[in-house]
């Protein structure tokens, strides 16, 4: 007999799926109500994840592994679609009959990401990884105006499909070569026959189909016009949650290889390096803010994997933090986006001009979400590049250090222009004042708190992903 | 040598051969018809690698089924012959330089491992003992495959919906 209850975060978001794609059948529903419905639903769903975030166990005769890794992520995973479901007041960028598919995708796609970080078999990875794409696909076709999400839409899809049969080529050569499929047996050999060509041929097709995930070089070429074109609320949920996710399953595949080949590190160490300079030099000269924000990801991808890279205990305990402070940064800036466009169109970087003015509140978040992401003391980005930093020093990978400083360097420099145009530059006319709900002001006021208090003390959070880390090994 | 890699390669070069010109005609019907040759390859491959119940599933679901709906509806559709490139020769020559570094490189450091070089011998997997792995060690990915598949039926009711019932 199984122990069900582990089973319940999914559980429940196998649920909230149902209950939307019931809702998309039935006539004239409001979208009001739909949108409390979400609401209610998804914080729920985090007050379901935080409960079960201690137990442990395995389920599926050993295919389904529950542990604080997986749990943390899950609940990273639950916020992330509450946070999304709170800016869908207004869902403009998507036509009114097919809200209740936008919510049941959503919630599709957030069971199929906790799915995806319990997995510890590699068909099971490989379904729920497929099963989240495909959610995700299909949430960016959903934009209004058609033929503009239908261009990015078959963008994504055809760069996602020929990542995952890259990444089948590899599952098939790793099960080949060394036979069995649980990553629990995998970790045992792996580390053994590393030196073989096969296995790190292996590995490195493998890795793709999670790169592609977090847009790493060189399946980044989907991020800027899958961010551009899909609905502002559908790219904040790209933006946050899947990377979570991305994160979340790449350390667990990369942490089977133990200490790690210097073939595999080289790779990764090149991956990582053209990954956030290719971003940050892209992002330099972009107009539309999530053009910027999708560059601003690339990049930010190159700093998880020098904290992946390190392959210790300290390298996946920084990743793990650094997808918390992703995950509060990027949504913040997002919820800036979609509160000043509030008819759903894309937004200009110069658009923000006279942002201050408008909505302080709004302005203050976005400040320090950009300052986040820059890593300025006091707030949690800082803290999480110190910590990927300090990994990679002590495993004595100097040179990377720097250059990733010297990329840092250079996206101050964009982060800095947003924030000349939100606080400095004046509207050419005279713009009204922003109506702001009172509920995304508290939210707003939320995540500032967050992000500095994060950033001054992230002991808690440190410990938890230090013990979070600690079960991979 | 054996008589089971022998037959192993010409399978393997049988199966790249039509799927390569599968890709690269402009012909959709001719496109297709190289698809079934590859199919019914793969299937013989599964064959001789001793899964003769996937090997007919192979043939019945891909082969049969789903080449039909294929020419049905490339045939309604009436779609032409493309006449541009899909991808300009500018693009192209740069993914097939990658391609070729990955083969010759991979196939370098693939020969160079002595591992690799195992005998095929025949094997053989009884439908009912597979099923029975299937369903007992890995339902949870055939149920996370139903919910991909609900998701996929709503993702093409909503692409095919005709222009005028969007707005």
């Amino acid at each position: 007999m199984m122990n069900w209850i582990i089973f319940s975060p999914e559980f429940y978001f196998l649920l909230v799926s149902t209950v939307f794609l019931c809702l998309s059948m039935m006539r004239r529903i409001k979208p009001e109500q739909l949108y409390f419905t979400a609401l209610v639903l998804a914080s729920v769903g985090v007050g379901v994840c935080l409960a079960c975030v201690r137990l442990t166990g395995d389920l599926f005769s050993g295919t389904y592994r529950i542990d604080l890794f997986s749990q943390v992520f899950k609940v990273m995973l639950s916020m992330g679609l509450f946070l999304v479901v709170c800016l869908c007041t207004e869902l403009e960028g998507i036509a009114k009959r097919h809200h209740p598919e936008f919510y049941f995708l959503l919630s599709a796609c957030t069971l199929a990401m906790m799915m995806l970080v319990s997995s510890v078999h590699l068909l099971t990875v490989y379904v729920a990884l497929e099963l989240s794409s495909y959610s995700l696909y299909t949430l960016v076709f959903l934009r209004k105006g058609r033929d503009r999400g239908v261009d990015a839409g078959l963008k994504y899809f055809l760069i996602g499909a020929s990542a995952s049969a890259l990444m089948l080529f590899g599952f098939a050569l790793l099960y080949g070569s060394i036979h069995v499929a649980y990553l629990v047996e995998i970790l045992k050999i792996l580390p053994k026959v590393l030196n073989r060509p096969v296995v790190i041929i292996a590995l490195i097709l493998l890795l793709t189909g999670f790169f592609f995930k977090l847009a790493v070089f060189p399946f980044h070429f989907w991020a800027p016009d899958v961010y551009e074109s899909a609905a502002n609320q559908v790219t904040t949920y790209i933006a946050t949650a899947s990377k979570v996710a991305a994160i979340a399953i790449l350390i667990r595949i990369v942490a089977l290889a133990g200490d790690g080949s210097a073939y595999l590190v080289h790779m990764l160490v090149t991956l990582s390096i053209v990954t956030m300079t290719i971003g940050n030099l892209a992002a330099v000269v972009q107009k539309d803010f999530k053009r910027l924000l999708a560059y601003s990801s690339v990049a930010h991808a190159g700093y998880v994997l020098i904290g992946i890279l390190s392959m210790s205990q300290a390298g996946y305990s920084s990743a793990i933090f650094y997808a918390l402070s992703i995950l509060m940064m990027k949504f913040t800036c997002f919820l800036v986006l979609v509160k000043v466009s509030d008819d759903g169109r894309n937004l200009d970087i110069e658009h923000l001009a006279g942002l201050h003015r408008r909505s302080p509140i709004l302005a203050m978040a976005l400040m320090m979400a950009l300052f986040g992401l820059a890593g300025i003391p006091p707030t949690i980005g800082f803290t999480g590049k110190l910590l990927i930093f300090t990994a990679a020093m002590q495993k004595g990978y100097f040179m990377l250090v720097l250059i990733a400083m010297i990329n840092v360097v250079i996206s101050l420099y964009y982060y800095l222009l947003v924030v000349r145009a939100a606080y400095l530059l004046e509207p050419k006319e005279q713009l009204p004042e922003l109506q702001v709900p009172g509920s995304i002001k508290v939210l707003a006021g939320l995540l500032i708190f967050g992000m500095v208090a994060g950033g001054i003390f992230p002991q808690y959070i440190i410990e938890l992903s230090r013990t979070a880390a600690m079960t991979l090994m | 040598m054996t008589l089971y890699s022998i037959i192993f390669y010409v399978l393997a070069v049988l199966i790249i051969a039509s799927t390569g010109l599968a890709i690269s005609r402009r012909n959709l019907v001719h496109a297709v018809v190289y698809l079934v040759i590859s199919f019914f390859g793969v299937a013989m491959l599964f064959y001789l690698l001793g899964a003769p119940f996937l090997a007919a599933l192979e043939v019945i679901i891909y082969a049969g089924a789903i080449m039909v709906l294929f020419l049905f509806i490339i045939m309604m559709l009436k779609v032409e012959a493309f006449e541009e490139r899909f991808f300009p020769i500018r693009q192209w020559l740069p993914a097939l330089g990658m391609c070729v570094i990955f083969i010759v490189a991979g196939a370098f450091m693939i020969l160079g491992d002595p591992d690799t070089r195992i005998p095929l011998k025949a094997a053989a997997a009884e439908p009912v003992a597979f099923g029975h792995y299937l369903f007992q060690a890995h339902w949870l990915a055939i149920e996370i495959i139903s919910l991909l598949l609900l998701i996929v039926l709503v993702a093409v009711l909503y692409l095919g919906k005709r222009k005028e019932q969007y707005k």
